[in-house]
């Protein structure tokens, strides 16, 4: 059965979704759920279906005289296509079993169906515009929830702003140098504006020191809309990202190695589970960008590594952040150390973790395993800065994170489901959220077992499966590995237990810096421009003042300048004039 | 019929002005009827003569049936028929300001009818000296009315007028001397012709005579530097008198310079004496942006209208200078145009003193509350005087910049750019002036956070105590009601329409005034029409 592609591109997803947005809002709450499950449903199916010979820029148009394509299919917007069509529905599910308000559901699949834009545009500045409005969407889905998260979103709403501006900005440098917005077949953003575009979208990415709103943000809306916003905002700047520079680069490869470590590190010393998330995806981001940053050092193989880690961070992200909200939602309690021994309990919610947990830490069997081994293939190639086994600093850092990682869900999973004796009796998961969690789930064990069929989804499927590529998930040293990081992160967690509790209260991270210099950064620009105003507005008022006292004075102003005359013309004067007028008249007239 | 109006024109107001007096001897209060009817008879007799100068072109009338050149003409045209019924309309409405604003008593409307006479003289004759002679009629009845209210100040400014005025009217008079011994005639259009057939443009007697004549009529007309006079006999008269002849007695005379250089000495002379031509140009210039410049520095209301008459006058001035059609044609709107919004502004700030005894600028402060419909109409006036369209203002000076500018493109270089740039100046600074009174009027809210409007005796006097305010004899800021608004003076006329303290029948005229400035803005074609004939003939 071959639908035929013109069909398929007619209505874009993001049209669909935002009417479904409105019925979400119109209908009662069961059957505005049911539409908004159906059409994330339907954009899940358009995308599997375009991926057989449906690639090509539709809706190619000019719009304000620039050329634009609102609707690019090809296999990286595909496969972008494909996952977030599943995530969105497994969510909607999800957000239907947690008692969402209605707003909730009609922003997030706002949310999704700007981030449906952003992936299919086909040129820079369709995907500016979506990338600002996805900033819209997400902040309004953040204040939804009121409370704590309406300060945390507006710090949101400034970090986005800040970078959407950013990204404008190098798009307009890009369309200055090359002449169109239009997306290359070859070459990214134009070099010109390579450090604009890092930065505007690295902002989104979390790079170090750009990422505090991560942690800040996630944590505090509805556990439903944390769902949503913990997968498509970063993931597709991951995307896009690679638009940009696609030949990669080794700074983009270490950036990602030292954001691996540094968020599983800053994960380690949490103890409010969805702040402990928000730094993974930090560091998970760390990997699928070091997976990009050797598209030329490397080759495809690690950029189908870095797509491979991104498709399934969608997936085992989403799930773990389902699974915490249910305990969340279940037991009102932010406080992993206020949990414990709800395995019992809650064994569904138990085993779903379990699922999650392992495939982010890449346990084989898990989809994480496959294409985390991809990256770290990838990396173990590199061989700038030997450290110890003969294997680089990238590799290093990347096998670090690695353990890092392991080591907090560990932890996450100890305070959690064991840790002391049980205190709450919540429920188990309702049957919407066991839903839409096994659906991810369910995925997760999937394209861990069945790789080939995750390789099938990917870019350069042919060159991976060929045999020039040595692509052995399976392989005994890849299982070696894993079991070592396995070991190591045990290890690690229980011996190091005691001191990463007291580093916990002691470590700051960038935000205690940040948020009080924007502050006052703010305020004091503030004050400045007020005050420069004033100041200029005072002494235009006193120039004028002086101006108009001497203008109205004019006799007082001459006696304090020491010229005291009478300035007004008597009669004398008057006749004097006169006739002084007359003479000169008749001088000119009669001689020029 | 048509045969008698001329002289009907000029007798009726003359013969109308000994009434008061003779009757006077006989009953009270007789002169505002007997003012009344003579000025709206002159009113009819203008129409009438408007109404043949449409249908039959321009007619004259050789008075006592001595033929010119040696008789008197008394002439119509087009140009005489605008200025004549300026002064017709002008000199009616300001007797409905008269009547309630003083001053009072028989004496006061025979001079003012004398006044009348005398501009309808100057308007209509077609004879230098006869010229000379309601010159003096006019000027020497101003200068009586100026002292009418026998306050010490304006007895100053009225000696000061007489002893200026009457070297200035001399001045002319030897001019005429000069001519006449140049060509051995007074007739006007004989003087045109005789100049060419006896002496030649380049004669000096004849350039002797243009530069007497000019000098004269600039002191009447008021140009800076010869304007002295006319800043306090505008301040010092009653306020009534100021109306009109602000109004009026200027603008005859700058219509006297417009007939004298365009009918007796002809575009032809300014063209062959391109020196002379620019020296008008050169002190109108300067009389535009120093008039302006002077207004915007007084706080005294009726000084500050004064001075923006010189600036004002100064363009008229200059568009004469110019010598080309379009600056002649704005001239002459800006002429008529300036004495309906002078007329207007001065009744209407007189209006405003007669009910609130107002007279500084800072005293206007919520003026607009109190009385909206008269600080309305003041508002628009003045708005007209900056040149905002649709108002007469705007086309005047409009015409004149563009002929400036022409005359610039056409050669005449830097100068004709200057006039325009001068004219561009004194708009900035009519803006600010005006604006100050909009924003007395309208912003300077009593009760406000930093309020303009200070409480009387506070210490801090803004714009006051000009020195000749302090002269005044200390006039004290006039009171305020409880709310801050000026308060009503006591006794002072109330109209049953409008909740200003103002009469009904001046608002009207107010009224009046300022439909005619905005209504003639929108009839530039037409008034280009109406002097096309007067232009054509002088620029044959």
């Amino acid at each position: 059965m071959t639908v035929p592609t013109s069909l398929l591109t007619a209505v874009p997803p993001y049209v669909l979704l935002a009417f479904a947005a409105l019925a979400v809002l119109a209908l009662p709450r069961r059957a505005g759920h049911a539409v908004a499950a159906l059409a994330t449903a339907l954009t899940f199916v358009q995308a599997v279906l375009l991926g057989d010979g449906g690639t090509g820029a539709h809706l190619a148009t000019t719009f304000l005289g620039f050329d634009v394509v609102f609707f690019n299919v090809d296999q990286f917007s595909l496969l972008m296509g494909v996952v977030v069509g599943f995530l969105a529905t497994a969510a909607v599910l999800y957000a239907y079993g947690s008692e969402a308000p209605t707003w909730v559901t009609a922003f997030a699949l706002l949310y999704v169906a700007t981030t449906f834009g952003t992936i299919y545009a086909g040129d820079w500045l369709t995907l500016v515009f979506f990338w600002e409005l996805t900033a819209v969407t997400s902040t309004l889905l953040v204040w939804q929830h009121g409370g704590e998260a309406v300060r945390a979103g507006y710090r949101y709403a400034l970090f986005h702003g800040t970078g959407g501006t950013i990204l404008l900005a190098a798009v307009v440098v890009h369309f200055v140098n090359a002449g169109t917005f239009l997306f290359s077949e070859t070459a990214g953003i134009d070099p010109a504006a390579t450090a604009l575009a890092a930065v505007g979208i690295g902002i989104n990415c979390g790079f170090i020191f750009l990422h505090s709103w991560l942690p800040d943000t996630y944590p505090r809306p509805h556990v439903a809309a944390s769902v949503f916003l913990s997968v498509f905002t970063t993931k597709t700047a991951a995307y896009v990202m690679y638009r940009a520079f696609p030949e990669g680069g080794m700074w983009l490869a270490y950036l990602g190695g030292f954001m691996a470590v540094y968020g599983a590190f800053f994960a380690l010393l949490q103890y409010d589970p969805r702040r402990l998330l928000s730094y993974h995806i930090q560091a998970q981001l760390g990997y699928m960008l070091a997976g990009f940053g050797l598209a030329t050092a490397v080759g495809e193989f690690a950029v189908t590594g870095g797509f491979a880690h991104l498709f399934n961070n969608v997936l085992y992200k989403s799930l773990l952040f389902m699974a915490v909200g249910v305990v969340v939602y279940r037991t009102g309690v932010e406080d992993i150390r206020d949990m414990g021994g709800l395995w019992k309990v809650m064994p569904v919610t138990f085993l779903v973790y379990l699922v999650g947990a392992a495939s982010i830490t890449a346990v084989p069997g898990f989809n994480g395993f496959i294409s985390k081994g991809m990256v770290l293939d990838s990396a173990h190639e590199v061989h700038n800065y030997i450290l110890l086994l003969d294997s680089g600093l990238l590799w290093w850092l990347l096998v670090l994170g690695g353990v890092g990682t392991f080591m907090s869900f560990i932890k996450l999973g100890y305070y959690m489901f064991f840790h002391g004796s049980a205190t709450l009796s919540p429920d188990d998961a309702t049957p919407f959220q066991t839903a839409g969690m096994l659906l991810a789930a369910g995925a997760c064990v999937f394209f861990g077992v069945f790789y080939t069929q995750l390789i099938e989804l990917m870019p350069f499927t042919d060159l991976i499966l060929s045999d020039e590529v040595y692509f052995k998930p399976y392989s005994q040293s890849h299982l070696i590995e894993s079991a070592a990081l396995l070991i190591a992160g045990f290890v690690g967690f229980f011996a190091l237990k005691r001191p990463l509790g007291w580093l916990a209260h002691r470590m700051p991270d960038v935000d205690r810096v940040i948020f009080p210099a924007a502050f006052y950064l703010g305020r004091g620009s503030v004050w400045g421009v007020t005050e420069l105003w004033a100041a200029v507005d005072r002494a235009t008022m006193a120039l004028a003042g002086a101006t108009m006292r001497t203008a109205s004075h004019p006799r007082e102003a001459l006696s304090r300048a020491g010229v005291d005359v009478e300035i007004r013309a008597g009669i004398g004067r008057s006749v004097l004039l006169l006739t002084l007028a007359a003479g000169v008249a008749l001088f000119a007239f009669l001689l020029v | 019929m048509t045969d008698v109006l001329l002289p009907l024109a000029v007798v009726v107001p003359i013969v109308a002005a000994t009434l008061p007096l003779a009757l006077g001897l006989r009953y009270d209060r007789v002169g505002w009827p007997i003012a009344a009817v003579g000025t709206t008879a002159v009113a009819g007799i203008a129409a009438a003569i408007a109404a043949e100068v449409v249908a039959n072109g321009p007619f004259d009338h050789a008075l006592g049936g001595f033929l010119p050149p040696v008789g008197i003409e008394l002439v119509a045209d087009r140009l005489t028929v605008a200025v004549l019924l300026l002064v017709a309309a002008v000199s009616v409405a300001t007797l409905a300001f008269a009547r309630v604003a003083g001053p009072r008593g028989n004496p006061f409307y025979s001079a003012y009818l004398l006044l009348v006479g005398g501009l309808v003289g100057m308007t209509l004759t077609g004879d230098l000296f006869n010229l000379f002679v309601f010159l003096e009629i006019t000027g020497l009845t101003t200068y009586a009315l100026i002292a009418s209210d026998r306050s010490g100040a304006s007895a100053y400014a009225s000696l000061k007028y007489l002893v200026v005025g009457t070297v200035g009217a001399s001045l002319y008079l030897l001019g005429v001397g000069y001519v006449f011994l140049a060509t051995g005639t007074l007739n006007m259009l004989d003087v045109q012709a005789q100049i060419v057939a006896q002496a030649g443009y380049g004669d000096p007697l004849v350039r002797a005579s243009y530069a007497f004549i000019v000098t004269g009529l600039a002191l009447k007309i008021a140009i800076f530097p010869v304007h002295s006079w006319q800043p306090d006999a505008y301040q010092r008269a009653p306020d009534s008198v100021t109306t009109i002849v602000a109004a009026l007695v200027s603008t005859t005379s700058a219509y006297a310079l417009i007939r004298v250089t365009y009918t007796v000495f002809t575009v032809d002379f300014l063209a062959a004496n391109e020196g002379i031509a620019t020296a008008l140009l050169v002190v109108s210039t300067v009389s535009i942006v120093a008039g302006s410049a002077l207004a915007a520095m007084q706080s005294n209301l009726k000084r500050m209208f004064a001075y923006s008459s010189v600036a004002q006058f100064g363009m008229i001035g200059a568009a004469v200078a110019l010598a080309n059609e379009t600056a002649l044609l704005g001239g002459i709107v800006h002429l008529i145009g300036h004495g309906i919004m002078k007329f207007g502004l001065f009744l209407g700030i007189g209006l405003l003193a007669l009910g609130y005894g107002t007279r500084q600028m800072e005293d206007l402060a919520s003026a607009a509350r109190a009385a909206p419909y008269t600080s309305g109409g003041v508002a628009v006036l003045g708005l007209a005087l900056v040149g905002i369209p649709p108002s007469i203002g705007f086309l005047g000076k409009w015409y004149i910049g563009v002929g400036a500018v022409d005359a610039g493109l056409a050669g005449g270089g830097a100068v004709g750019i200057a006039v325009a740039a001068a004219i561009f100046v004194s708009t900035l600074f009519t803006l600010s002036y005006v604006a100050r009174l909009l924003e007395r009027f309208y912003f300077a809210g009593a009760g406000l956070p930093g309020d303009h409007g200070e409480v009387p005796g506070t210490g801090d006097d803004g714009g006051r105590g000009d020195d000749h305010a302090a002269t005044d004899g200390g006039e004290a800021s006039p009171a305020k009601t409880a709310d801050g608004l000026p308060a009503p003076v006591e006794g002072a006329p109330r109209s049953s329409l409008v909740p200003d303290r103002v009469p009904t029948a001046p608002l009207l005229a107010l009224g009046l005034a300022v439909l005619a400035t905005v209504a003639l803005g929108f009839g530039g074609f037409a008034l280009a029409e109406w002097f096309d004939p007067f232009l054509t003939e002088a620029f044959a």
